[in-house]
């Protein structure tokens, strides 16, 4: 049977030489059905076949259709197996889209978190880049203060080098000067014991010359009164002259009137005598001559003598000082060359006038040297602690340059592995084009099987792009590794950073600790403070001395001395008054005086205890008073009355309550009445628990006031100290 | 009371220190009369820090507590004192019961370089009337003084300190386990006076 054949197509020359390879050789066939050929082909020769032409044809025909039909079942087959490869190729390829899918979320999702890893990590490299130019810049400050601190470092240093060279020198010249001043120290001292001896020597010359005076004075004065006893002498002498020349003249005149033998024996005796006379006159002018020479003379001598014994002294004090003149000589000279150098010294001391200044000097510059080696300390502290805060500085800067270059690091790989994922991407799409443009091929291949020879370069296409597919999904496992192990490094990173905030949540907890610890400890110094516990070596207590309570106790004691003495003078007066009735009645008794003396002992010492009771109970009342105006707004007013019905005997004070200013005590009050009663059934009660007699509590009470006697606890206190009493007694408040 | 110009409040070393001085004389009042060391009748009223405060009429005491601010005065205007201490102690056994402890922080730097400050008065004022009203209230919480009591006042000085004729050295005259209540404090830029009153505990007795 003839298949029919579809009308042969334009062959290209490719299919031409595929054609060659079938078996079928190149015969043009002639449909006998169809008288015409269709095709535009036409045989060029016509075909007349005889019969074995015909089976030869046949035959061939037959084996090429076998052959046919083989490959078409060989085709078939393979089309079997390529449909069920593209199956496979399709399931993979959903799978691969699927993959794809889930690795396009994974990327977008990693481009997300890319996009959140960059944003945070530029920001941490914005953080990392502010705080790496804050540590520049303080860093840089450091250095600056570092650099300063150094220089004044270094100046403190050479002024404290300066100083103590200064002070080294100034020490020298302390040491020479306190040499040089020891040294006139021991000169001026012998130079005082000199001086002592020569003021003891001019003393004892003094002395001498005292006694010297003093002989001369007496013996000016002797010479003086017998001078004048000598010139007295001379005066009645010169007078006795002056009368017998009188005498004479009157004798001789007497003599001219008389006759003239009796004037030769008057004139002769007369003469005698005035000879007589100017012989004792000569006599006693060379007396007085002589012992005027006599005194000159003594007294030269005296005088001479006196300047032997000074010119002997002083030849002694000269050969002497002439000995130490050499000495002085020379001491002079040291004197002077230190006195240029003490000159000199305070030349060159500032702010030094004089030598007294230079211990204040040396004083101050101690000092100055004290503080500056205290502030060089304090320098080095400061510097050290710069030092130190440098040097943390420097780590932080490392720390942080390392950690932006590891985030820098990490952003450049978080980029890479974004472009490498994109690149994987644009594979994989590009995997996925390819893989759908041959699945339309093989969609296109599988629809033309039949008639089309077989494809084996579709094959080979297959399985390069299986093999590619292969391989990205090879580089695509790969890629999840490496970023498995990216994601393993984050949580590495992560666990670093959990557990250094870890220990700064320890760190900061400490630092609470010691905060609270110092808290603590500032709470107890200020108790301490508070207590009065002081340093001994930067504070003294003082306390001025107070004489208040003795002034206070001396005062009392004085004011209970001077009611006493009152007393006592009152009682004396009266005691008198009674002596001058007695007396004025005649009444002798001798043992009046005594009785007195034991009355007035006794009126003494029950007036002291009256005194003592009263000090005590007016202290008391006060308190009482304040108490009762406290707590029950009633204000006491005290009034004392002799309480003849108690037992005791002794005085009482009776206190009355007064209502306080607020509201007025009426008896028609009913409030008021029902104060009042209880008040007074009050007093009553303690009247009656104290032995008292209830009816001086009621009696007498005016209207505005409720009175009782009450004897408080007080007053009982007041009975037993009277008790006491009986006894020697003790000294009160 | 202090050198000070009525427009800017200034206050200088020697003002300040008069303040303090007059807030101490007028706080030892106030602790005589609300502890009642010496009895009420004694005092007189006067108008100051805007408030009633009670003065004692006693020759001693008023002589004495002149005398005492007087060299108190003299030694903060040097910046030498640290604190003062007014000691209430029993007139019998001489035991301590209470301490009104005045500290006194001074700015070493006006002393030395004779700096003036500024301040207002009324701030001043206001400070110091609290820390009366807070002394006068005090009998609320301190226990009573049972027995008759005489006071003391010590003075806390600088070891350089040369002592006065009518100064002698004194122990600290501490309480054993005290209560303490501290007050309110006032500054005048130059003094800081800080406030605390430390008292035996009753519970001991």
């Amino acid at each position: 049977m003839i298949l029919r054949t579809p009308v042969p197509k334009k062959r290209r020359p490719e299919s031409v030489v595929e054609d060659l390879h079938s078996p079928v050789s190149d015969r043009r066939l002639v449909r006998y059905e169809e008288p015409g050929p269709i095709t535009a082909v036409e045989p060029s020769d016509e075909m007349v076949c005889t019969y074995h032409c015909r089976q030869m044809v046949k035959s061939e025909f037959m084996a090429a259709l076998n052959n046919a039909e083989k490959q078409v079942a060989e085709y078939q087959a393979k089309l079997e197996l390529m449909n069920n490869e593209l199956t496979q190729s399709e399931d993979e390829r959903t799978k691969f889209r699927d993959s794809i899918l889930s690795l396009e979320q994974k990327l977008e999702a990693s481009k997300g978190r890319e996009q959140a890893l960059q944003e945070r990590l530029l920001k941490e490299v914005d953080e990392f880049m502010e705080r790496y130019k804050e540590q520049v810049k303080q860093c840089s400050e450091l250095e600056v203060q570092l650099s300063k601190e150094v220089d004044s470092r270094k100046k403190a240093e050479l002024s404290f080098t300066s100083a103590k060279e200064r002070a080294t020198d100034l020490e020298g010249r302390l040491q020479r000067l306190s040499d040089s001043a020891e040294r006139e120290k021991n000169i001026i001292k012998e130079e005082r014991q000199h001086l002592q001896d020569d003021s003891k020597l001019s003393a004892r010359k003094m002395t001498a010359d005292v006694c010297f005076l003093e002989r001369m004075t007496l013996r000016a004065e002797i010479s003086e009164r017998e001078s004048e006893l000598l010139k007295k002498q001379l005066n009645g002498l010169r007078k006795q002259l002056d009368e017998c020349l009188c005498e004479k003249n009157a004798l001789e005149q007497k003599l001219a009137t008389y006759p003239i033998p009796l004037q030769e024996s008057t004139s002769s005796e007369d003469k005698n005598l005035v000879k007589y006379l100017q012989e004792q006159i000569r006599g006693y002018e060379a007396e007085v001559q002589e012992a005027r020479k006599f005194k000159a003379f003594h007294t030269n001598s005296e005088l001479l003598k006196e300047k032997l014994i000074e010119e002997k002294g002083r030849r002694e004090k000269v050969e002497v000082e002439l000995s130490k003149l050499q000495d002085v000589q020379l001491s002079a000279q040291k004197l002077e060359l230190e006195l240029v150098s003490w000159k000199s010294l305070l030349e060159e001391l500032p702010d030094v006038s004089s030598l007294s200044d230079i211990p204040k000097k040396f004083a101050a510059l101690q000092k100055e040297a004290i503080q500056n080696m205290m502030e060089v300390s304090e320098l080095k502290a400061q510097l050290k602690q710069l030092e130190v805060a440098l040097e943390l500085g420097e780590n932080k800067r490392q720390h942080y340059e390392k950690e932006s270059c590891l985030e820098k690091q990490r952003a450049n790989n978080a980029a890479l592995e974004a472009k490498r994922l994109q690149m994987m991407l644009s594979s994989v799409t590009e995997e996925r084009d390819r893989l759908k443009k041959e699945a339309a091929m093989l969609s296109k291949l599988k629809n033309s099987h039949e008639s089309g020879p077989p494809n084996e370069t579709l094959v080979k296409d297959l399985e390069s792009s299986l093999a590619d597919r292969e391989n990205t999904i090879k580089e695509l496992q790969t890629n999840l590794h490496e970023q498995q192990g990216v994601v393993n490094h984050l949580h590495d990173e992560l666990k670093i950073l959990s557990e250094q905030l870890s220990s700064e949540a320890r760190r900061v907890k400490s630092l609470e600790r010691e905060g609270d610890r110092l808290r603590a400890e500032i709470s107890l110094l200020e108790s301490k403070l508070g207590h009065g516990d002081y340093s001994a070596a930067n504070t003294k207590v003082l306390r001025m001395v107070n004489t208040l309570a003795v002034d206070n106790e001396t005062k009392h004691t004085i004011d209970s001395l001077r009611e006493e003495l009152k007393k006592t003078q009152s009682k004396l007066q009266a005691i008198e008054e009674l002596k001058g009735q007695s007396d004025a009645a005649n009444i002798i008794d001798d043992g009046i005086p005594e009785k007195l003396a034991q009355l007035k002992s006794q009126i003494a010492t029950l007036e002291k205890r009256e005194e003592r009771y009263k000090a005590v109970f007016a202290e008391k009342i006060s308190i009482f008073r304040r108490a009762c105006c406290l707590l029950f707004g009633y204000k006491v007013r005290l009034n004392c009355r002799r309480c003849l019905s108690v037992p005791l005997g002794h005085e009482m004070s009776f206190v009355s309550f007064n209502r306080t200013i607020g509201f007025a005590l009426n008896r028609e009050d009913p409030f008021a009445a029902n104060r009042v009663k209880d008040d007074e059934g009050a007093a009553l009660d303690l009247a009656t628990t104290r032995g008292l007699d209830p009816s001086l509590v009621l009696n007498d009470h005016p209207k505005n006031t409720c009175e009782c006697c009450a004897t408080m606890a007080e007053a009982s206190e007041l009975m037993d100290e009277a008790e006491a009493m009986e006894e020697p007694p003790s000294m009160m408040r | 009371m202090g050198s000070r110009t009525a427009s800017k409040d200034i206050i200088t070393l020697r003002g300040s220190a008069a303040i303090v001085c007059e807030f101490f004389g007028y706080a030892a009042n106030s602790i005589l009369y609300n502890r009642g060391i010496y009895p009420e009748e004694s005092f007189v009223k006067v108008k100051k820090y805007g408030l009633p405060m009670l003065l004692t009429q006693d020759e001693g005491v008023k002589s004495f507590l002149a005398g005492l601010t007087s060299q108190l005065t003299e030694w903060m205007e040097a910046g030498k004192l640290q604190r003062v201490v007014l000691v209430i102690m029993s007139r019998t056994t001489m035991e301590v019961l209470e301490r009104w402890n005045f500290s006194i922080q001074t700015d070493a730097e006006v002393v030395e370089k004779g700096l003036i400050k500024e301040k207002s008065d009324k701030e001043i004022m206001r400070e110091i009337q609290a820390i009366m009203r807070q002394i006068a209230s005090s009998i609320t919480y301190l226990p009573c003084l049972d027995e008759p009591c005489v006071f003391d006042v010590l003075a806390y000085t600088d070891m350089d300190v040369a002592i006065p004729f009518s100064w002698i050295e004194s122990d600290a005259k501490l309480i054993e386990n005290p209560q303490m209540v501290k007050l309110h404090s006032f500054d005048t830029k130059i003094h800081k006076v800080d406030t605390l009153v430390s008292y035996k505990n009753d519970e001991q007795d």
